[in-house]
């Protein structure tokens, strides 16, 4: 499906920023300071790219996304997108672009997502034949037919994310700034909203950017990742590349039936992180060590009651860039 | 392309224009159709704004039969048929409104919800009014189901039946100025961030200068000058004096300006709010 006078995959940067900046002046005359939530930002992602823009709370994300979006001016540098400069032609860039802003919605909560449909079909000058095409469309790829005839206020917070990503495609726009999507969703509904990003990125070319402070987000959606930490990134790099690098370790958190002594687990490629008698969590370097050959060796040594495989959190990922870039 | 050397967009083409203003006409009249079924699925909520109109009417008109009654008839040349009309079309325009909206919109702006109204290729304003204006509508309904047959049972017919025809018009007009008028004063919020004072002196202004809850030939001679120049008598009393047999069809343009005015004031600081926000930060 064309997309709406966006840039197709291949055809030039979809968004462009030099030196992007953006401080904050808080407090009252005599206690008044000044915070710099974005300091110099410049990145080119390319049509048909799918990025995630990371970093802890409180990094520059969302703060660049709405610079982006045009709903914040920058305080200096530059920044394009779709070719248009966002804060000074925010409504035209509005029709070019899709957005998701967390927990903020575009539907009303009280009447089914298709009365909102209806009224954004027209807000993007959208007739009403093509609207209903679109809105059919979205619901077979969303699978979310059925969730569009249901007040908002009935949806679970997955299902209502599903309509509001419809809301957001529904003028084909070719490039998407999301800004903490998953936040709040439950692993099942992340996984199939991540799905369905990726779909969307590969069926209609649809260019994704995305904000988030979830690691699995890296690893399933982008093929590119800038990290941000204290409004500047510190690693703007493949996901590909990063797995080698930043990515490279699991943590393994095990539960065990009877106490043991927890200072006899040695394990090749592991790092003990926290051993009590009846707990133990393990950091793999997984470009020593299979996971799977550690989950092994832990299951054949040691009484393990349960077992979860889950990714370092983001500020320990941080961390290591900061290492690494220093 | 720099924030600091500004480059302005293009001017925008007659036709891109014209095809602009149909799009947000179409946007407003849906945003307004989609709050009407909204205030429909919740006839709970009529009902309480029917009743509500009962007692507040009832309670005023009573109050100035009787003063009528003692002032041997009438008051500032309203008859107690009269009044009991008056109070009830001025009672209808403004319990059909919904004024808290200028403190909702406070919160939306502090809080930052206003920020996916912001992202739309519509001025936010027009979506705001128009959802307004259709939310309106159905607890105007559910206040004249209420408030004309108390009229009539108190009061008997309307004292003029041509004054009464130009009180229709004059009614939805009144609703109409009163939302755009909210619309002025909410913007406040886009530099308070807290509009709930701006809503307080709002509702007040439209209570005594508007003429809700007695007419302006009560108020003192120079208080009512300055209220007749005011464009809250558009909002109560215009249709209220009509409805109280007064055929002063020339109300009707009063109104009329009323209307262009503050439209455009409202899109004006609307515009000037949202570039504040935009470059202030929400």
């Amino acid at each position: 499906m064309a997309t709406n006078a966006s840039p197709t995959a291949g055809a030039g940067p979809a968004i462009v920023t030099r030196d992007l900046t953006r401080t904050f002046t808080t407090g009252r005359r005599r206690e008044r300071r000044t915070v710099d939530a974005v300091r110099g930002i410049s990145l080119s992602i390319e049509a048909g790219e799918r990025v995630a823009f990371i970093g802890p709370n409180g990094a520059g994300k969302s703060t660049s996304i709405k610079m982006l979006t045009g709903i914040l001016h920058p305080t200096s540098g530059t920044a394009q997108v779709d070719g248009l400069v966002p804060w000074h032609d925010r409504r035209r860039l509005a029709g070019r672009i899709g957005t998701l802003f967390g927990q903020r919605s575009q539907l009303w909560p009280e009447l089914p997502s298709r009365a909102a449909y209806d009224m954004l079909a027209a807000v993007h000058g959208i007739d009403d034949r093509t609207a209903a095409g679109r809105v059919d469309e979205l619901g077979e790829l969303l699978g979310a037919t059925e969730l569009f005839d249901q007040p908002v206020r009935t949806l679970s917070l997955g299902q209502r994310m599903r309509c509001e990503l419809a809301a957001a495609l529904l003028h084909e726009p070719g490039i998407l700034l999301l800004d903490e999507p998953s936040i709040g969703l439950d692993l099942v509904a992340k996984r199939r909203f991540r799905d369905l990003l990726v779909s969307l990125n590969r069926e209609r070319g649809t260019t994704i950017f995305l904000t988030s402070h979830d690691v699995a987000d890296i690893e399933i959606v982008a093929d590119r990742t800038i990290i941000v930490n204290h409004g500047r990134i510190i690693v703007d790099d493949t996901v590909e590349s990063l797995r080698r690098t930043l990515l490279a370790s699991k943590r393994i958190e095990v539960g065990l039936h009877h106490r043991i002594d927890p200072t006899c687990i040695e394990l090749l490629g592991t790092t003990v992180t926290e051993a009590t008698h009846t707990r133990i969590s393990l950091d793999v370097d997984t470009s020593a060590t299979p996971v799977r050959d550690v989950i092994d060796a832990l299951l054949d040594r040691l009484p393990v009651a349960d077992l979860t495989v889950v990714d370092p959190p983001l500020e320990d990922v941080i961390a290591d860039a900061y290492g690494d870039s220093e | 392309m720099s924030a600091t050397a500004v480059e302005r967009p293009a001017r925008v083409p007659d036709g891109m224009r014209r095809e602009l203003a149909g799009r947000v006409g179409r946007a407003a009249w849906r945003a307004g159709r989609a709050e009407l079924r909204k205030n429909l699925a919740n006839p709970g909520g009529l009902v309480v704004s029917g009743l509500f109109l009962l007692v507040v009417a009832g309670m005023l008109a009573a109050l100035w039969s009787a003063a009528a009654e003692a002032n041997g008839g009438a008051v500032a040349g309203y008859t107690a048929a009269a009044l009991v009309w008056y109070v009830t079309i001025s009672e209808i325009t403004t319990i059909s409104q919904r004024m808290q909206f200028i403190d909702e919109l406070g919160d939306d702006i502090g809080s930052g919800r206003v920020e996916t109204a912001l992202l739309r290729p519509v001025p936010m304003v027009v979506l705001l009014w128009a959802a307004q204006v259709g939310g309106a509508l159905p607890r105007l309904a559910a206040c004249c189901l209420g408030g004309l047959p108390l009229a009539a049972v108190i009061a008997g017919a309307p004292p003029s039946w041509p004054a009464a025809a130009l009180a229709i018009p004059a009614t939805l007009l009144a609703v109409t100025i009163n939302i755009t008028g909210q619309h002025v004063f909410a913007a406040a919020a886009f530099w308070l961030r807290n509009a709930r004072a701006t809503w307080f002196v709002y509702q007040k202004l439209v209570f005594v200068l508007g003429g809700m809850l007695l007419p302006l030939e009560v108020l003192p001679d120079w208080l009512e000058s300055i209220a007749q120049w005011l464009p809250f008598m558009a909002m109560a009393y215009v249709p209220a004096r009509l409805a109280a047999g007064y055929v002063e069809p020339e109300l009707l343009f009063v109104q009329a300006f009323w209307l262009v005015a503050l439209a455009t004031i409202a899109i004006i600081v609307f515009a000037r709010g949202e570039r504040r926000l935009v470059e202030a930060g929400a």
